[in-house]
């Protein structure tokens, strides 16, 4: 499903270059459970990034769904983005003004989907996602956790084929923390393809498969 | 994205910010009211010349004496002036034309005017009967010059209410003898006060048969014939008419110039236009001035906003949907200070109109439209740089800094 092929990714900081990834090659498969884990600079934000079209890679070729998206201009890949890809990040990165469920709204908003047609996603996500009460509530009247639950929420809106978490637990404190993994655990169980960027060694070890990352490359690979 | 959820995204943006909203709707209205203000004014003053010109009289034509041309070698000498004099028997003639309803030969000059003990110095006019309805001149008390042969005098006058109130003060004027010159004559009207019209105040002035204005100042030229054309259509007939008709009298030569109540009412009419457009020009920078704002508050925007532009890309937002979000925000911007600016601009005109009643202020169409025309127009000229930037702003810088 999502097939990396020898993706290299070089940054110029300071008239310094400095490789975030080389030669980096990776297979995820429809389904799986996957944490990347490293230490700072180890390149696993900046591969999160090119799995999700965020960031373009200086070589190698990328193919999602059998499609090549390398080949394709900024607005071919928001739109595959919007279609296939969602985001859950470390600071919620929520729309202050927007209530809960406008939050959630808005990538289908973005794809132009009828109302009729949302307000039916709407409902089942809310429920889904034990935010119904909290449905009218802007950000700044929620709690850290519930402010993820939304982000999730809004991440599965599109019915993607990967959710790309990053630390999505990074600034919640422990307990809130489990349920927001568990929440995305339910992800994974419902057939959900889940890819957890973390430095936590915990939730590491719940996931499926474990990348460890070097030096932009991938040195470790587990499964079990 | 839906037109309905575009709208309601900018909507909700706007909202979010309640006093910078207000800022630059402010900015935008007042530029609007400026220009709305501004048209009214020259256009009431426009109106107003264009009545003040319809109170001169109707369908008038004005015969004057010698032509002037300005000819070759010094820039600005008018050479070849008043080569003969224009007569009685001349503007006689014009009854051959049928295209003149009637006509008045003029006579001015200055008279002292002299009643019991007291004296006055008032501009004397020599005319005929068909003075009064080619100005459209009203009497009050009596009546106007007598419908005679103009060859013949008579001693005769009829004066203006103030000329009547200086002379004689609360007593009747009429019937008593006053003494221009060394003449004496009988005053048979005093005309009701009608107050300035162009630089003439009918009130100041008397009025005796043609004949006895002649001997008064001893000249027979006249210094103006006023002619009155048939009917609006027949204006130039009656011009060409009168060309014509001076130039057989006058051994074919073209020594008078005719000059149309219409071509003088254009002229005017241009000048007052090229004015308004001029200083609407003006306020409509006041439009430009906005237009900077706006590009300044969405700059800021910009700048304040990249983690929801960075957001809304990572979402799936495409560059031109980013672009179409910013430009509705400034469409509703323009939209809502237009509206206000209108309303505004409305009644300060009204309140214009209050204050001068005899002025008619009114902002003409094409600065109704124009105004909130130009006021959309700078608000998405002045968002092209911003709009531009929060499209290509990289979603993964914008997402990683705090």
């Amino acid at each position: 499903m999502i097939r990396l092929n020898g993706i290299a990714r070089t940054f110029l900081v300071g008239g310094e270059e400095v490789h975030a990834l080389r030669d980096v090659d990776l297979e995820i498969t429809h389904g799986e459970y996957l944490s990347i884990m490293g230490p700072s600079g180890s390149g696993k934000s900046t591969l999160l990034n090119i799995v999700g079209l965020l960031d373009r890679p200086d070589a190698g070729s990328y193919e999602l769904d059998g499609r090549k998206v390398t080949a394709l201009n900024d607005d071919e890949l928001a739109r595959v983005r919007r279609e296939k890809i969602g985001f859950v990040f470390q600071f919620f990165h929520l729309v202050p003004r927007l209530t809960a469920v406008q939050n959630i709204e808005l990538p289908m908003v973005l794809a132009g989907i009828d109302p009729a047609e949302r307000r039916r996603r709407l409902d089942r996500l809310l429920a889904e996602y034990g935010l119904e009460a909290r449905a009218g509530h802007r950000p700044d009247q929620l709690s850290g956790g519930q402010c993820q639950r939304v982000a999730i929420a809004r991440a599965m809106s599109m019915g993607p084929t990967v959710i790309l978490a990053d630390e999505p637990t990074g600034n919640l404190d422990r307990h809130t923390g489990q349920e927001v993994l568990s929440v995305l655990e339910r992800v994974h169980q419902n057939g959900g393809t889940v890819i957890i960027v973390t430095h936590d060694p915990e939730i590491g070890a719940r996931s499926h498969r474990r990348l460890r990352m070097l030096d932009g490359a991938i040195v470790g690979d587990e499964r079990g | 994205m839906r037109v309905a959820d575009v709208l309601q995204f900018a909507w909700q943006v706007l909202r979010g910010s309640v006093s910078r909203t207000l800022l630059i709707l402010l900015a935008m209205g007042i530029g609007v009211a400026a220009v709305v203000v501004v048209t009214a004014l020259g256009e009431g003053a426009r109106l107003y010349v264009a009545n003040q010109f319809g109170s001169l009289g109707s369908n008038l034509i004005i015969v004057l004496p010698g032509r002037s041309e300005t000819a070759g070698a010094m820039p600005g000498v008018l050479i070849g002036k008043t080569p003969r004099d224009m007569t009685l028997e001349d503007a006689l003639a014009l009854k051959r034309s049928h295209a003149i309803r009637r006509f008045a030969p003029l006579i001015v000059g200055a008279g002292d005017v002299r009643a019991g003990g007291r004296s006055r110095e008032t501009p004397v006019l020599g005319s005929t009967a068909d003075l009064m309805d080619i100005r459209h001149m009203e009497v009050a008390q009596g009546s106007f010059l007598p419908r005679v042969d103009p060859r013949h005098s008579q001693p005769v006058c009829v004066v203006g209410a103030k000329v009547a109130n200086e002379l004689f003060g609360s007593r009747s004027a009429l019937g008593e003898w006053v003494r221009i010159g060394d003449r004496r004559f009988r005053v048979i009207g005093i005309l009701s006060a009608q107050g300035q019209s162009l630089g003439f105040n009918t009130d100041e002035i008397v009025i005796v048969p043609l004949a006895a204005a002649q001997a008064l100042f001893n000249t027979e030229a006249l210094f103006r014939i006023l002619v009155e054309a048939k009917s609006r259509e027949q204006i130039s007939a009656a011009q060409s008419d009168v060309e014509d008709i001076m130039r057989l009298r006058h051994e074919g030569e073209r020594d008078v110039t005719v000059i149309t109540q219409d071509a003088v009412l254009a002229t005017f009419d241009r000048i007052l236009r090229a004015l308004t457009l001029t200083v609407a020009s003006i306020a409509a920078i006041s439009l430009a001035v906005a237009g900077i704002l706006i590009m300044n508050v969405m700059l800021i925007a910009v700048t304040q906003r990249r983690r929801e532009i960075g957001l809304l890309k990572a979402l799936g937002a495409t560059g031109p949907q980013i672009r179409l979000l910013f430009f509705t925000e400034a469409m509703l911007l323009a939209l809502g200070g237009a509206a206000a600016g209108l309303a505004v601009g409305q009644l300060g005109s009204n309140v214009a109109v209050q204050m001068y009643p005899t002025i008619p202020f009114q902002a003409p169409w094409w600065a109704l439209i124009a105004a909130p025309a130009i006021a959309m127009f700078t608000a998405v000229l002045f968002t092209l740089a911003p709009a531009r930037r929060a499209a290509q702003l990289d979603p993964v810088q914008a997402l990683s800094r705090r």
